[in-house]
């Protein structure tokens, strides 16, 4: 059985001395938010990560989700640990005090869906498709359906979901075919009809009522994506009293069968004049469900980060315990009839691999939900409008490359682990089918490099950029005297250079060719990826260097995060070279082969 | 004969302003009006008031229709009843009166009495025929009187359409075309003596049409706008703009005075409609832009500046929309796609265009000897990109046959002469025209025309790269033309500079000098400011500062090239636009040339050279004051302000052109000059001497920066232009020089970069850039 501890050790250091989240107290509505109460926060998350959920996970996993006559019954002991969820007010950490939040920061809520997504990251998809419906209703939605529904979203009595998918469409919502008819009864509602699939967290026994959020066209539609409304169908017409009444049209059709997340309760659902109340605009509902969408994309980045984590703890200690063979340089445990696997090269670089991309994404991620933090609460616009700016155009990346690395990092886990990686016993390979999915899910990896290449890329020609190279570069130009720091300084800056020439290549590029710059779109992503992370670590060793004299019990911390940092720019941002290369290849290599030839 | 003095009767907006253009010249002119009721009544005793008031109310009018304020001087306002016998003196005098034969006539029989023998007599008329015109005049008057119709604003149109009549001497033809071409600058084309003339007759049905279909089809007049505007190379005002812009209460006046004129069965006779809706809206004096509002306006009642359009079937004003019409897409793609397309704008541009060719291809002889001057009129009288013959060759006038046939419609005898052939060819390099024959003659440009157009197409360019080109344009001068977007400079512009330069060598091969010139709308405006703000954006510093020095050590190589190199620009020059005329050996520039340095605008200083040159022209001035500060001073107001020169002329006071840098009234003539500039230059070439500058520093500078937050402490100054405004002063100070130093031009260009580097990483630089490109318009912050 796979173990796991909050690192939150890791978290204080890269909040507090990394970051300074005290910061985040001069902001309007953070006052008491004092990094002494955000760690009481984490510490208590970080319990029920640790005791109430990571013991369902592998049995959760085995026994899955049960289907029968439209009623979806979810693992053994989900419902408890779901009440014990509730009941400690974690469904609602980040949400609106106006509507029984407690308005904690955004990157509070960052760190605890990491812990979540490590300890059962199937359970954490039902909180989590509630906090997406909270943030579409709750900046989108009429006062009337704020008031009635954000509270029971909030104490998480109520559940959430997104209904975008239909069985022809996907990626390209503007061909979706659910409808939405006026209601002739005067309430002001729409009768919506159509089926939607895919639909995570659709029908489930964790709560009372579900609130589904779905995309649908009204009778006067313009075609394509500009014709598309969003509406909040309830499970449960609530009564006057809010306690939930009539059932409403709408019906679990089956649930799916999947390669992982299989606590998660994948559901085809089918509208039927179901009653539905529109949320935003008419015809206006992309926007909405953008909203709803980033968000959301953060969190699916959130989830890579979460499995890496935990796949890596339990590699360490496997490849502490394990003992196999003798190490190369002439044996290390002669008490013990072979060396432990930690002594092998290889298996260090697997483990390396691992631990600097998990603490360098861990801090991104915390940079950028910090910037939510800022652009949600600063009292000075522009200072807002930067925020945002960085937010939005480290989105796709924060979703790909996260995704991308939770599941190459697992699948090193299984490697540590070997044979008994592979079977289910010692819940390796469950993280590698868990982690697959979020490569795909709220926009397929390939569609996030393209929004990165294709929209943040150009806009008002790189205002976006300018958000993370201008503070990258700033840096590097401070800091470049400081010779103790030269070792990490030289290599980011190097690779800074490959990402600022690939981006004055591909905005020339793409601007005569679009297939340039969709051809160059996931190397392009994965080689600022590679920097924004790079980025994180120098920023983290500097901090180590200056705390690493003074440091008494933490000294082993300290003086690990810079020898980590020193594998991260010597082992792993050379990578932005290869990219380089390839992303200097153009489109030709790939679209230079007639279809019908494949 | 050669006019040398002139005169207009009639002191509207069209009098006056040809009054204006002929001072513009460089000739005087009498503007005579009535002396007003009430004067005679003894109210007022100014008996040239309507003279001088128009010349007044010109003189604040934007776009200015003076050249330069000193031309107002060569304008003598008078009246009718005491003047007229100082028209004996005159050359040439232009009536532009009301459009009363009788009010003309009786002018006419006065005006010759007075004037002298040989002198020339011309209507502005754009109604009334010239046989009813010289009705009852003398012999005499008949040999000297043309008709001379120019369009609005006189100084800015370039048409100039002419029209005889059987007894007009050909020498007065000539002498005026030839004065109209080269003093007024205007491309003059001969007309029969038709209603409508030429421009106005295809012009008034194209409206026409544009407007019927738009409202048969139901299209909104954004959409009507979006296909018969761009698509088809008109300006993007399309139809509805274009109304709003002339004026919706002008339409029904053109159109009545055409119909009394036209010939029975004119096709103009069959569309011609008023509908009820445009008559309401001139009754409630909604007449486009000088009125309420037209088919368009903004309305401002709520406080926001909110566009909005009339809705052609309810007549009432709703916001404006960006028409999405595929077939607009489509047409990037060539006409023929534009009118093949299934959707309603394809449909329309198709009507439209069939009806309106056709039109004009059934009025080529009868308005007109050939194709070419029908063409011309439309190019140079709308402001068309392509003329009805170049439109039909687009589309291929067979299709245009086909569609006419296919509609049961008469197809035009020039067009059956067309079948299976263009109207324009291309044939050893030369242009040729259909002519009604059905053969091909060459298009001959007058004595002083050369285009580079001309040039382009009879071969292929000595060098070229993505933004500039090289050509040969005979005698061993070579023209580098831009060729980029906007005509922008970039590296590769520089590079294809630098390659020329390294091509003429010493002047003394082959080659002998090098024209600088292009025929857009505009010389150039400067450096890509997008691609510039990119670099920014991703902080690629390094590459930014290679741009400046890249710049400077160009522009300097051009300046000491052993070979003269003489720019010929015409449109705006701005920018990097403008620094490069700076370093020419001498600039021949169209008199519509708008030169300035205005890098202030986006946050930045001239980085190539631009500093160091007009510095350097000031201080060389002989005219100067004394002492180090006066061209210090004059220089910083120049560049701080950025200042733009609205004319050629003006920019003589700027500096920005020298007294010895020449100017050309005629467009297509400007190449011809600039060539014939550089030949004379090249005799005995000596590229300049290196001038050394001594500044004072410091001193200089804090007394520059006090003066700056002088304003800003009456708010003329935000606080990012105290910041620019401060980098500007220690450039031109010298920076930590003193006045007993002499720096060469490598130390003031070092200065200059440094502190464009400086201002370029400002944020709030990066704010102004960002904020030109998505508004267009300069950031005050």
């Amino acid at each position: 059985m796979p173990t796991y501890k909050a690192p939150l050790n890791d978290v204080r250091f890269v909040l507090n001395e990394v970051f300074s989240v005290g910061q985040l107290a001069e902001l309007p509505g953070h006052e008491d938010h004092t990094p002494d109460l955000i760690e009481a926060v984490l510490e208590e998350g970080a319990k029920l990560a640790e005791n109430v959920l990571q013991p369902l996970n592998r049995s959760g996993d085995e026994e899955g989700c049960h289907y029968e006559n439209g009623v979806v019954r979810t693992p053994a002991g989900f419902p408890e640990a779901y009440a014990q969820f509730i009941a400690g007010g974690w469904t609602g950490v980040s949400a609106d005090p106006e509507y029984g939040g407690q308005g904690l920061p955004h990157v509070v809520n960052f760190v605890l869906e990491e812990f979540l997504c490590s300890a059962n990251l199937s359970f954490g998809m039902y909180p989590g498709l509630s906090h997406g419906a909270y943030n579409a209703l709750y900046l989108h939605g009429t006062d009337e359906l704020k008031r009635a529904y954000l509270p029971k979203l909030v104490d998480g009595t109520w559940s959430g979901t997104m209904c975008l998918t239909e069985p022809h469409c996907g990626t390209d919502l503007g061909m979706i075919r659910t409808k939405a008819v006026p209601d002739d009864s005067g309430d002001g509602s729409f009768a919506i009809t159509g089926t939607k699939i895919f639909i995570s967290a659709g029908e489930h026994d964790l709560t009372e009522n579900i609130l589904h959020l779905v995309l649908a066209k009204l009778p006067d539609a313009p075609p394509g994506t500009k014709g598309i409304s969003l509406f909040l169908v309830p499970k449960f017409l609530p009564r006057d009293d809010g306690t939930p009444g009539m059932r409403n049209g709408v019906l679990c059709g089956s649930i799916e069968h999947k390669m992982g997340i299989k606590a998660s309760s994948t559901c085809v659902m089918n509208f039927d004049a179901a009653k539905g109340w529109l949320v935003g605009q008419p015809h206006k509902g992309m926007r909405a469900m953008f909203t709803m969408m980033n968000a959301a994309r953060l969190g699916v980045g959130i989830q890579g980060l979460g499995l890496a984590e935990v796949s890596y703890q339990n590699a360490v200690s496997y490849a502490r315990d394990r003992l196999q063979g003798r190490s190369l340089t002439g044996t290390k445990a002669p008490e013990k009839p072979a060396d432990p696997i930690i002594v092998h090269p290889d298996v260090r670089k697997n483990l390396m691999t691992m631990r600097a991309y998990t603490e360098g994404c861990r801090a991104l991620a915390c940079w950028i939900g910090l910037n939510i933090d800022i652009f949600s609460k600063h009292p000075d616009p522009a200072v807002r409008a930067e925020a945002d700016d960085l937010v939005a155009l480290m989105t796709p990346v924060v979703k790909a490359f996260f995704t991308d690395i939770g599941f190459e990092t697992t699948n090193m886990g299984v490697q540590i682990y070997g044979g008994h990686g592979y079977i289910r016993e010692y819940g390796m390979e469950q993280f590698v089918r868990d982690a697959r999915i979020a490569q795909i899910y709220e926009g397929a990896n390939g569609i996030q490099a393209l929004d990165l290449v294709g929209r943040k890329l150009p806009q008002d020609m790189g205002r976006l950029l300018r958000r993370f190279f201008h503070p990258v570069s700033e840096f590097l130009e401070e800091n470049q005297e400081d010779p103790a720091l030269l070792e990490f300084v030289i290599p980011l800056a190097k690779a800074f250079g490959k990402l600022q020439q690939a981006t004055a290549l591909i905005a020339q590029r793409g601007m005569k060719n679009p297939d340039e710059a969709g051809a160059a779109s996931t190397d392009y992503l994965r080689l600022f990826a590679l920097v924004a992370v790079g980025f994180m670590w120098v920023r983290m060793v500097k901090v180590a260097q200056a705390k690493l004299p003074q440091a008494n019990g933490d000294a082993r911390f300290y003086d690990t995060k810079i020898r980590t940092a020193r594998f991260y720019v010597t082992k792993l941002l050379p990578q932005v070279n290869a990219l380089f290369l390839t992303i200097m290849a153009g489109s030709a290599p790939l679209m230079d082969i007639d279809a019908d030839a494949f | 004969m050669e006019i040398r003095s002139a005169a207009v009767i009639g002191a509207g907006v069209m009098g006056s302003g040809i009054a204006a253009h002929i001072a513009n010249a460089g000739i005087p002119v009498f503007l005579l009006d009535i002396v007003p009721q009430d004067v005679k009544d003894g109210r007022g005793n100014d008996r040239s008031v309507v003279a001088r008031t128009a010349i007044e109310k010109m003189l604040k009018t934007d776009p200015a229709p003076f050249m330069h304020k000193k031309n107002a001087r060569l304008v003598t306002p008078g009246n009718i009843d005491d003047d007229l016998e100082k028209l004996a003196t005159v050359d040439w005098i232009v009536e532009a009166v009301v459009e009363n034969p009788a009010v003309k006539s009786d002018l006419y029989a006065r005006l010759d009495k007075v004037r002298k023998p040989g002198s020339i007599v011309s209507s502005n008329t754009s109604t009334i025929p010239l046989k009813n015109l010289i009705e009852g005049q003398s012999d005499r008057f008949a040999q000297d009187f043309l008709i001379t119709h120019f369009f609005n604003p006189p100084r800015y149109m370039r048409l100039l359409e002419v029209v005889s009549g059987p007894a007009t001497r050909a020498e007065a033809v000539t002498s005026l075309s030839t004065f109209a071409d080269k003093r007024l600058g205007k491309g003059v084309v001969q007309c029969k003596d038709r209603p409508g003339f030429i421009a106005n007759r295809i012009g008034t049905y194209w409206i026409q049409a544009a407007i019927n279909e738009a409202m048969d089809l139901g299209l909104t007049v954004e959409e009507a706008d979006a296909v018969v505007g761009r698509p088809m190379g008109i300006p993007k005002t399309g139809v509805f703009g274009l109304v709003d812009l002339v004026g919706l209460d002008l339409m029904p006046y053109v159109s009545r005075s055409l119909l009394k004129t036209l010939p029975p069965g004119d096709p103009y006779r069959d569309i011609y409609r008023e509908p009820e809706l445009f008559t309401r809206m001139i009754a409630e004096g909604y007449t486009g832009r000088k009125g309420k509002g037209g088919f368009y306006r903004m309305n401002k009642s709520g406080g926001a500046r909110v566009k909005e359009a009339v809705d052609l079937q309810t007549g009432q004003y709703r916001p404006a929309g960006k028409p999405s019409l595929d077939s607009v897409a489509a047409a990037k793609g060539g006409l023929r796609k534009l009118v093949e397309h299934p959707d309603k704008g394809g449909t329309y541009a198709r009507r439209v265009l069939v009806g309106l060719l056709s039109y004009a291809a059934g009025l080529v002889p009868e308005i007109a000897d050939d194709i070419t001057g029908v063409d011309q009129a439309m190019r140079l009288g709308y402001n068309w990109k392509f003329g009805p013959f170049e439109l039909i060759d687009q589309l291929g006038a067979d299709w245009l046959a086909d569609a006419l046939r296919a509609e049961g419609k008469a197809v035009p005898a020039l067009l059956e002469t067309a079948s299976g052939k263009t109207f324009y060819r291309t044939e050893n390099g030369k242009l040729q025209f259909l002519t009604t024959e059905g053969g091909y003659a060459d298009l001959v440009r007058p004595e002083g025309v050369l285009l580079l157009s001309d040039i382009k197409r009879a071969g292929k360019p000595i060098a070229r790269n993505a933004s500039a080109s090289l050509w040969d344009i005979g005698d061993g001068v070579a023209c580098l033309e831009f060729t980029g977007k906007m005509n922008a400079l970039d590296s590769d512009v520089m590079a294809l500079i630098r390659k020329a330069a390294g091509m003429i060598g010493d002047g003394k091969g082959d080659w002998k000098a090098l024209v600088v010139h292009n025929e857009g709308d505009n010389f150039s405006v400067g450096v890509n400011l997008g691609l510039a703000l990119f670099a920014v954006n991703i902080a690629l510093w390094p590459q930014v500062e290679q741009t400046v020095q890249e710049g400077q050590e160009t522009y300097k190589a051009l300046k000491y090239a052993p070979f003269p190199v003489v720019a010929a620009p015409s449109g705006m020059a701005l920018g990097g636009g403008c620094e490069i005329l700076l370093h020419c050996a001498a600039v021949q520039a169209h008199a519509e040339t708008y030169m300035g340095l205005v890098e202030v605008g986006v946050g930045v200083i001239p980085g190539w050279g631009g500093c160091k040159e007009m510095l350097t022209r000031a201080t060389l001035n002989k005219k100067r004051p004394g002492g180090p500060m006066p061209p210090i001073a004059q220089t910083f107001e120049t560049i701080s302000l950025a200042k733009v020169a609205k004319s050629a002329d003006e920019a003589r006071d700027l500096m920005f052109l020298r007294p010895t840098d020449g100017i050309t009234m005629n467009r297509d003539r400007l190449l011809a000059d600039a060539k014939a500039k550089a030949l004379a230059l090249a005799a005995d070439y000596k590229p300049p001497e290196p001038v050394k500058l001594r500044l004072p520093g410091p001193t200089a500078r804090a007394a520059l920066d006090l003066a700056v937050e002088g304003f800003q402490l009456q708010g003329k100054a935000t606080p990012h232009d105290v910041t620019v405004s401060s980098a500007l002063a220690s450039v031109l100070s010298g920076g930590d020089t003193d006045i007993t130093v002499e720096l060469d031009e490598d130390e003031l260009l070092e200065l200059e970069r440094t502190a464009f580097m400086r201002l370029v990483r400002n944020s709030n630089t990066v704010a102004r850039i960002e904020h030109m490109l998505t508004t267009g318009k300069p950031l005050r912050n």
